[in-house]
């Protein structure tokens, strides 16, 4: 890669990016691969933005936009909530907060067979992994993990569910842990399921707890780390 | 009537090359996927996308490329006079259709096949220059909503009257019956999505109200890309990145 190009990407990695923004001129690159993740498009000899957010790269030769928006697009084994909307004869139709409806094949469960079909009414909560996300088709959906087991996926019982943006749905699922969840683990006993689509499940034994930490993760999305340990701090004294 | 003084100020004491302050701001409706509101001068307006969602009307789906929906009506309370019919008229109709296209041009359709876009423009406040005040808004709202789009859209309006050019019309000039050309770019690409014009103008001096209308878009762009970039930048610093 000549000096020119990698200087014109790395001014704009980790830097604020607009829909039209060129980063790349390809035609100054010679037998360079780079791989083009969400927010950004080839154009002929330009890779451009098509999506606001800040440019990210990661080594070897991977770039993407990172952004924080409402609606999921979906890739590939990303883990997801979905809820169940119509049910057909081999498949579910389930929402995942995606431009079209989601297949759940009636035999993408653990030791899935014509002999035990699962049982979803309409409306249930389910957490699920896609399988395949190609534009020109419905998302496929699997209750297994790569290996065939169950493990983690499938119908999820009581709790409460509440909507957030996908990036602080990242944010939640980030290593080393999330300081909201950190700081509300120490003190409470409960459990949580976060779909990269924005969508996350809470469950305790009591709903005044489910409610206290429903409510510290909603209102953390526009608080930093420190304000995240302070905020729950607070919310904790109250109850107690 | 007199719209330019002699000193060159207009009725509202601008030059004839001046904009009218413009102001945004974004994420305005909670629920909805993506919000704005775009002020130009006294022109108010409010905009909410929705989706990529699934298609509603199962006859209306397109495989190829996502089906783009607008709706744009004025407020009752609006103008001066309150407005008997603020929507499905003619003009709201017509309005519309022109935002849906001019969104079209810009929205990489077919990234989101068999899916749906709505973009609901609502005026609460007018004083000419409605249509690109809703692009505008139209604009932020879709960038706002993670819709991948080629370029931003921006819009400006430009006029003729007493033999000089006039940028961004207010409700008076507009509706003084001179020439009144509605312009949309894309200002990276440099490629215009609308040209609309209201009575006649000689091709030379179509060209010079045109020249100061990009000039007006190109300006608004800058200014929709400081609001898009403080609101990413904000978002990272709350998150303490």
């Amino acid at each position: 890669m000549e000096t020119k190009s990698t200087s014109s990407f790395t001014n704009l990695v980790d830097q604020s990016v607009c829909p039209g923004d060129v980063v790349l001129d390809l035609s100054k690159m010679i037998n360079q691969t780079i791989k083009l993740g969400g927010g950004l498009r080839q154009d002929c000899d330009a890779i451009s933005v098509m999506k606001a957010g800040r440019l990210r790269f990661s080594k070897p030769h991977k770039y993407w936009v990172e952004n924080s928006q409402k609606r999921y697009v979906p890739y590939a084994e990303d883990s997801v909530l979905g809820i169940v909307v119509d049910s057909r004869s081999d498949n579910f139709l389930v929402d995942i907060k995606g431009p079209t409806l989601a297949f759940l094949p009636v035999l993408a469960f653990e030791g899935g067979t014509r002999r035990n079909i699962p049982r979803f009414e309409i409306g249930t909560l389910i957490y699920v992994r896609v399988i395949k996300a190609n534009p020109g088709m419905n998302p496929e959906l699997s209750c297994t993990d790569a290996s065939g087991k169950a493990a983690e996926f499938g119908a999820l019982k009581d709790g409460y569910m509440f909507e957030c943006t996908t990036g602080q749905s990242r944010m939640l699922l980030s290593s080393p842990t999330c300081p909201v969840l950190d700081a509300l683990g120490k003190k409470l006993s409960f459990e949580i399921a976060v779909g990269l689509n924005g969508r996350v499940w809470v469950d305790a034994a009591s709903p005044h707890t489910t409610i206290v930490v429903a409510n510290a993760i909603m209102n953390s999305e526009t608080l930093s780390g420190a304000q995240q340990r302070i905020m729950v701090e607070k919310l904790l004294q109250r109850i107690q | 009537m007199e719209y330019v003084s002699p000193e060159g100020l207009r009725l509202d004491g601008r030059r004839p090359m001046e904009m009218r302050q413009i102001r945004a701001e974004i994420g305005a409706v909670s629920k909805a996927d993506g919000s704005a509101i775009f002020e130009m001068g006294n022109t108010k307006v409010i905009a909410a996308v929705y989706g990529p969602r699934e298609v509603q009307n199962r006859s209306q789906q397109i495989s190829s490329h996502a089906l783009v929906r607008c709706e744009y009506c004025m407020a009752n309370f609006s103008t001066g006079d309150r407005m008997r019919k603020s929507k499905g008229d003619r003009r709201s109709t017509e309005i519309s259709l022109v935002i849906r296209q001019t969104m079209e041009a810009c929205i990489l359709t077919h990234l989101l096949p068999r899916s749906q876009i709505d973009i609901y423009v609502q005026v609460l406040q007018a004083d000419g220059g409605t249509r690109s005040a809703c692009i505008n808004a139209a604009t932020l709202a879709l960038a706002d909503a993670g819709i991948p789009m080629r370029d931003l859209v921006t819009s400006c309006s430009a006029g003729y009257l007493n033999s000089t050019p006039l940028l961004d019309l207010n409700y008076v000039e507009d509706s003084a019956g001179g020439p009144d050309v509605t312009l949309g770019i894309l200002p990276k690409l440099d490629k215009v999505t609308l040209l609309q014009m209201d009575s006649k103008l000689p091709i030379d001096i179509l060209e010079n109200v045109m020249q100061l209308a990009i000039e007006g878009c190109k300006a608004i762009a800058n200014y929709i890309r400081e609001i898009l970039l403080a609101n990413t930048k904000q978002l990272e610093y709350r998150r303490g990145v």
